[in-house]
C-alpha cells in the first residue's frame, strides 16, 4: 500500500510575458500549474489564504476552483496558510488589543472556504523573533489565547487551527513550543510539523512530532542544508531573504545535502497510524536560477523511490 | 491505446546551449523529473566535445568508468534504460575532424559508415534498439536532391541499417521541417531507395505538420515503414519557402525572418495546436503500432515545466496511466 495523502503547498512561480509570476496570473497559468502537479500524482492542495478571492475569481467561486482541481484528480483543498510575519499595531498575536483584528481575519478566511473538506487552518503563531523578544511566559500565554479563542472558532467550521512554527518566529525552541502548547486547549490548537523550520533551529522535528504526535494535524516537507548556528533567526526585519550568511534556507527532499531524515520521519509517521496530509513544500525553489517545476519534480522522485520503500517496512 | 507502446521522453531539450547540461547532478536532476512523471526510458541525442557528455559513448564511459557505470546512474535515477538515439552524421563533430559530410555524396558514405559505429556498438549496451537519423542535411544547403542524390541517400542508409541490424539495432530516418527531403514526392522517393527490411521511419508529429504533412494521413499511409516516433506539437506551417532560406535553422526557427516566429514547437495539449494527438494515437493503435513513442520538447522554455506538462497530456487525455507502470524498487 501506498501513501495516498500527498498534498502540495502552493509558492510556485511560473514564467509569464511579464516575468516570473505567481499561477494566479491568469486562469490559463492556474490551469497549467495545477496540472503540473497532477502529472506528479497529488492529490491534495495547499495554498494560502490570499490566493482565495484569486482564485474565486479566475473560476467564479472557490468551489468552482476547487471542483477543477477534482476534474485534475485531487481530491480537495486540503490547507490555507495564514500568517502576520511583522508585528503592527494591528496585529501581533502576543499583544492582545490586536486578538479582535487577527480574530476577525481567521474569521472570514475560514468563511471563504465554508461547504468545502478543507482540514487545516495552517498559521504562523507569532511574529519575527526580534518583535517578539523578549520571549516571556507571559507573551506566550497571551499568544496561546489567541489562537484558543480563533481555534475554537475555526474547529467550528471543520478546520484544524495548526500551528506552524518558523525558525525566525517568537516560538522556536523545544521549551517555547512546550509552553505554547501547554497553554493551548488541545481541542482547540493542533500542531503543523515543518521539517526544515524545526531543523535550522536546531530541534529534531521526529522527535517533535512523536512529542506532539496527538496533536499533530500535518506537514511541510521540505529539506534544509542549513542549521542555524549563528544566530540568524534574529536578523531584523527578516531572517528568511536577509540572513546574512545564507541566502537560500529551504530545499526540495533529495539533495544530497538535505539534513531532515525523512525515511525515518516517515517510518514514525507511518507507525503512528497518522492519517493527516503530508504536504510538499518549496519556498525558495528559484534562488540560485532554480525552477519549481524541476524541484517538485526531484521531491516527488523523492517520495516515490525512497519514502514509499520506507513504507513498505511496515 | 496500444499496450505495445513504451513511452520515452528526448532529453535534447534540457541541453539547450554549450555550457548547461554538463553536470552529473543537471543529469541526476532531469533523469529524475522525467521518472517522476512516468517517462522511464530516454532518448539521447548524440554531440561533440566534453560538454556533450551525454553524446558520445567515449564520453559517457569517461564520466561514469564505464557504459555499466552510466547504466547504474540512470537505473539510480528512476530511468530502466535508452530507448534510442538520434544522430545527425551533416552535423560536423570534433571526433570527426571537423567534417562537413553529405549522405548525398557517396564519397563520404565510408566516413559516415565509421562515424556510427561506435554509437551501433554502445546503443544496445544501454538497452536502446533505434538510431534515428537525419537522413539528409537541410534543403538550403543541399539544393534541389536528383534522382542520384536520392540513390546515394538510400545506398547509405542501407548499409547503416544492415550494420545496425548486426548490433540488434534498427535505423530510423527522423524527417524534419527543414530537411531537402521535404514533400510526399521526396519522401516516396526515400523510402523507395531504400530497404524496408534495413530501414525504417520515424515519424516526428510536429515537424511533418511543419513541413505541411498531416502525420496521421503520413502514419496511415506508411505505417508499415515506421518504427519509431517523436511526438510533439506545433501552432504554425511553413508559409511555403521559409525552410529554403539561407541559413534556415536561425531565419526560419529562431524568428530571424519576416515572420518572427520564435519558437515552433510546443507541448502536446497547447491550445491551438496543430496536430491532432489523439487521431495520431488512435492511427497507432489502429496499426497495432509496437515500439517506443519519445515525447520531446523540443526548443521550447523550462524543460522541467514542458515535461510536467506533457505527462499530464499523456496521463489526462490520452488516459495513459504513465505513472502506474513504475515498477516498485
Amino acid at each position: 500500500m501506498t501513501w495516498q495523502k500527498w498534498s502540495y503547498m502552493d509558492h510556485w512561480v511560473l514564467d509569464t510575458p511579464q516575468g516570473g509570476q505567481n499561477p494566479y496570473f491568469n486562469r490559463r497559468y492556474l490551469e497549467q500549474y495545477i496540472r503540473q502537479l497532477a502529472a506528479l500524482g497529488f492529490r491534495g492542495f495547499d495554498t494560502f489564504f490570499f490566493y482565495l478571492p484569486m482564485a474565486a475569481q479566475l473560476f467564479g467561486s472557490v468551489k468552482k476552483f476547487e471542483e477543477f482541481l477534482q476534474d485534475e484528480g485531487f481530491d480537495k483543498i486540503t490547507g490555507i496558510f495564514s500568517a502576520y510575519p511583522n508585528a503592527t499595531k494591528f496585529t501581533a498575536p502576543h499583544v492582545r488589543s490586536t486578538h479582535d483584528r487577527i480574530f476577525a481575519d481567521s474569521e472570514r478566511i475560514v468563511e471563504m472556504v465554508d461547504g468545502l473538506a478543507v482540514e487545516n487552518l495552517i498559521v504562523m503563531p507569532t511574529n519575527t523573533y526580534f518583535q517578539v523578544a523578549p520571549i516571556t511566559d507571559e507573551k506566550i500565554k497571551i499568544t496561546a489565547d489567541l489562537w484558543n479563542r480563533v481555534g475554537e472558532m475555526s474547529i467550528s467550521h471543520g478546520l484544524k487551527l495548526s500551528c506552524h512554527f518558523e525558525f525566525w518566529g517568537g516560538i522556536r525552541t523545544p521549551e517555547e513550543l512546550a509552553l505554547f502548547f501547554e497553554y493551548t486547549d488541545p481541542r482547540y490548537v493542533f500542531y503543523f510539523c515543518d521539517t526544515a523550520q524545526h531543523t535550522i533551529a536546531g530541534v529534531d522535528p521526529l522527535e517533535l512530532f512523536r512529542t506532539y504526535r496527538e496533536r499533530c494535524s500535518g506537514f511541510h516537507f521540505k529539506d534544509t542544508h542549513t542549521i542555524d548556528r549563528d544566530e540568524a533567526y534574529r536578523t531584523p526585519p527578516d531572517a528568511e531573504l536577509m540572513a546574512p550568511n545564507v541566502s537560500r534556507w529551504f530545499h526540495e527532499m533529495g539533495t544530497p545535502e538535505g539534513l531532515v531524515d525523512f525515511p525515518s520521519l516517515m517510518k514514525e509517521i507511518v507507525s503512528s497510524g497518522f492519517d493527516g496530509w503530508l504536504t510538499v513544500e518549496h519556498d525558495q525553489a528559484e534562488v540560485g536560477g532554480n525552477n519549481y517545476a524541476e524541484a517538485t519534480s526531484v521531491a516527488k522522485w523523492y517520495i516515490d523511490n525512497v519514502l514509499e520503500k520506507v513504507e513498505a517496512d511496515r | 491505446m496500444t499496450e505495445s507502446i513504451t513511452w520515452g521522453y528526448a532529453i535534447n531539450q534540457w541541453n539547450v546551449r554549450l555550457n548547461v547540461f554538463v553536470r552529473r547532478e543537471a543529469h541526476e536532476r532531469a533523469f529524475k523529473t522525467l521518472s517522476a512523471l512516468g517517462f522511464r526510458t530516454i532518448e539521447l541525442a548524440a554531440g561533440s566535445g566534453r560538454w556533450d557528455n551525454l553524446g558520445r559513448p567515449e564520453l559517457i564511459e569517461l564520466g561514469h568508468g564505464s557504459i555499466e557505470g552510466f547504466m547504474r546512474f540512470l537505473n539510480s535515477c528512476g530511468i530502466d534504460r535508452v530507448a534510442s538515439m538520434f544522430w545527425d552524421p551533416g552535423r560536423p563533430g570534433e571526433e570527426e575532424g571537423w567534417a562537413f559530410l553529405g549522405t548525398q555524396r557517396r564519397d563520404d558514405h565510408d566516413a559516415i559508415l565509421a562515424a556510427a559505429t561506435p554509437f551501433l556498438d554502445f546503443l544496445p549496451q544501454v538497452g536502446a534498439d533505434r538510431l534515428v537519423v537525419r537522413p539528409v542535411g537541410s534543403a538550403w544547403m543541399t539544393g534541389p536532391l536528383d534522382g542520384e542524390a536520392f540513390a546515394a541517400v538510400g545506398d547509405l542508409w542501407n548499409r547503416v541499417g544492415e550494420r545496425s541490424l548486426e548490433s540488434g539495432v534498427r535505423t530510423v530516418l527522423h524527417l524534419d521541417c527543414l530537411s531537402a527531403i521535404h514533400s510526399l514526392d521526396d519522401i516516396s522517393a526515400l523510402l523507395a531507395a531504400t530497404d524496408p527490411a534495413l530501414v525504417g521511419l520515424a515519424v516526428d508529429t510536429a515537424e511533418l505538420t511543419i513541413a505541411g504533412i498531416d502525420p496521421v494521413e503520413f502514419y496511415r499511409a506508411h505505417h508499415d515503414r515506421v518504427r519509431h516516433v517523436h511526438l510533439k506539437n506545433t501552432l504554425f506551417t511553413d508559409s511555403g519557402a521559409q525552410y529554403l532560406q539561407p541559413g534556415a535553422e536561425t531565419a526560419m526557427l529562431n524568428g530571424g525572418d519576416d515572420r518572427g516566429i520564435e519558437r515552433w514547437f510546443y507541448e502536446l495539449g497547447v491550445e491551438g495546436g496543430l496536430v491532432d494527438v489523439p487521431a495520431f494515437m488512435a492511427a497507432l493503435d489502429q496499426f497495432d503500432y509496437s515500439g517506443a513513442v519519445i515525447v520531446e520538447s523540443d526548443h521550447g522554455s523550462n524543460p522541467a515545466d514542458l515535461a510536467m506538462l506533457n505527462s499530464w497530456y499523456v496521463q489526462r487525455r490520452l488516459g495513459v496511466d504513465l505513472r502506474s507502470t513504475v515498477p516498485p524498487r
